[in-house]
């Protein structure tokens, strides 16, 4: 009877996750919760790390059948995978972004480009370390810190690299306020700090509308790999300048934007089973992720400085760190920096022009990476 | 695959890459310098487009 007893619980066991589980999953369950802290209690990028905790921490319990196929995390995991759910997180974003201080001062658009060292600094890093040619483009994409953008361009070059890279980019992201500082304060002087930026000419109704159009058929016209998302964050943009749709621009900008970022989080989450994250690899790419970011904060600061060197107005080189794409916490961290110098120096709408040209910095790098390396 | 799998394909990746990303940003921010030009085409009533929108 009593062996019975025991053989019945044993069978039990094997039915449930409790065979499977070992310390792995207990590290991913600890690593998700530690997530959730830093959301609840920093602050640290709420919306995104409380559902990708959790979904992290389920998808560690052996038995769930929710990352499955069939389960509902891999549905959304399935929305990451077939590249819909990026293009819509840009809609929103369109929605809710102002381009009037990319559009007023265009002169500080190419720092959304020089601010992108990083991203090829990150990919001969990865190169060097043994990985492939696509994994060392999709590694590097981190360094443009924007987030959707690395899920697509990593969906095209490495899907298998998806968790990695979406925990380090977003990471990297809520620790800007951090890690940029330093960087900026090194390569800067106190009175290169101090310079305080004219202010910026009114951006007329027509050119704000003018803009999403005619930006979407640049990009579709130079860049398709990376259209779909540009081309949403263009129609979202549309949508809010023209005024007449206002109804559809604050559901795209709210609304849709809140479902949107539920499922990017849980398909993220759902990505992290222990087996596949811990490993060497993450570990290189976290700490080639940190480099990336640490070298988009210095190149940009110093192509403000070498833009300085021709411009008789000079500009703020702190501008140059807002190049990176992160919108708006690299244009905050700009300001913040500003400010510590001087109380009156409002850099925030200045960098947000730098800021602004950085999504399409990293969307430009992103396609032409994408068209050299001949995916579509 | 245009670029070869190798550390000197990765060097020039990077290379073409971030020129070609300086020349295409500094090409939108062109495009972006023309904007005022359109204000002389005329001036659209915000007042007008708020109170008529759906």
């Amino acid at each position: 009877m009593f062996e019975q007893f025991i053989s019945f619980l044993g069978a039990l066991e094997e039915q449930t996750g409790l065979s499977h589980f070992w310390w792995g999953n207990l590290v991913m369950i600890a690593i998700g919760a530690t997530m959730i802290y830093l959301a609840v209690a920093k602050r640290y990028e709420p919306l995104l790390l409380v559902g990708i905790g959790f979904s992290c921490i389920i998808s560690n319990v052996p038995g769930s059948d929710l990352i499955l196929p069939g389960g509902l995390f891999n549905y959304a995991y399935q929305g990451v995978a077939l590249l819909i759910i990026p293009p819509l997180i840009f809609f929103g974003v369109g929605a809710m972004t102002d381009f009037g201080p990319m559009i007023a001062n265009p002169k500080l658009v190419v720092l959304g480009a020089a601010a992108h060292l990083g991203i090829f600094v990150a990919l001969i890093g990865a190169k060097a370390l043994g990985f492939t040619i696509s994994e060392a483009g999709a590694i590097g994409i981190i360094g443009g810190a924007d987030g959707p953008m690395a899920i697509f361009v990593t969906m095209k070059l490495a899907p298998h690299l998806l968790p990695q890279i979406s925990v380090a980019a977003y990471s990297y992201m809520a620790l800007m306020p951090l890690i940029q500082p330093p960087v900026m304060k090194l390569l800067t002087s106190r009175k290169e700090r101090l310079i305080v930026m004219k202010q910026n000419r009114q951006v007329s109704r027509l050119e704000r509308i003018a803009f999403p159009i005619v930006i979407g058929v640049l990009v579709n016209l130079f860049f398709p790999p990376v259209a779909p998302l540009i081309t949403m964050l263009m129609l979202g943009n549309l949508f809010k300048e023209v005024l007449v749709v206002d109804r559809l621009a604050k559901t795209a900008a709210n609304g849709l934007m809140n479902v949107i970022i539920i499922i990017l989080t849980v398909a993220i989450g759902s990505t992290m089973a222990a087996d596949k994250f811990l490993t060497v690899k993450t570990v290189e790419i976290v700490v080639l992720g940190l480099i990336a970011f640490l070298f988009g904060t210095g190149s940009g600061v110093l192509g403000a400085k070498v833009m300085n060197l021709f411009l008789k107005e000079k500009i703020n080189p702190l501008l140059g760190s807002a190049g990176i794409a992160s919108v708006p916490i690299a244009a905050r961290v700009a300001h913040l920096v500003a400010l510590e110098e001087n109380k009156e120096n409002y850099l925030i709408y200045h960098a947000m022009g730098p800021n602004l040209a950085g999504v399409f910095g990293t969307a430009i790098s992103g396609g032409i990476m994408l068209a050299l390396l001949g995916v579509k | 695959m245009i670029i070869p799998d190798s550390l000197n394909g990765a060097l020039a990746l990077s290379f073409i890459d971030f020129f070609l990303s300086i020349v295409m940003i500094s090409g939108i921010g062109f495009v972006l310098a023309l904007f005022p030009l359109l204000n002389k085409l005329g001036k659209i009533d915000e007042d007008k487009l708020r109170q008529g929108h759906h």
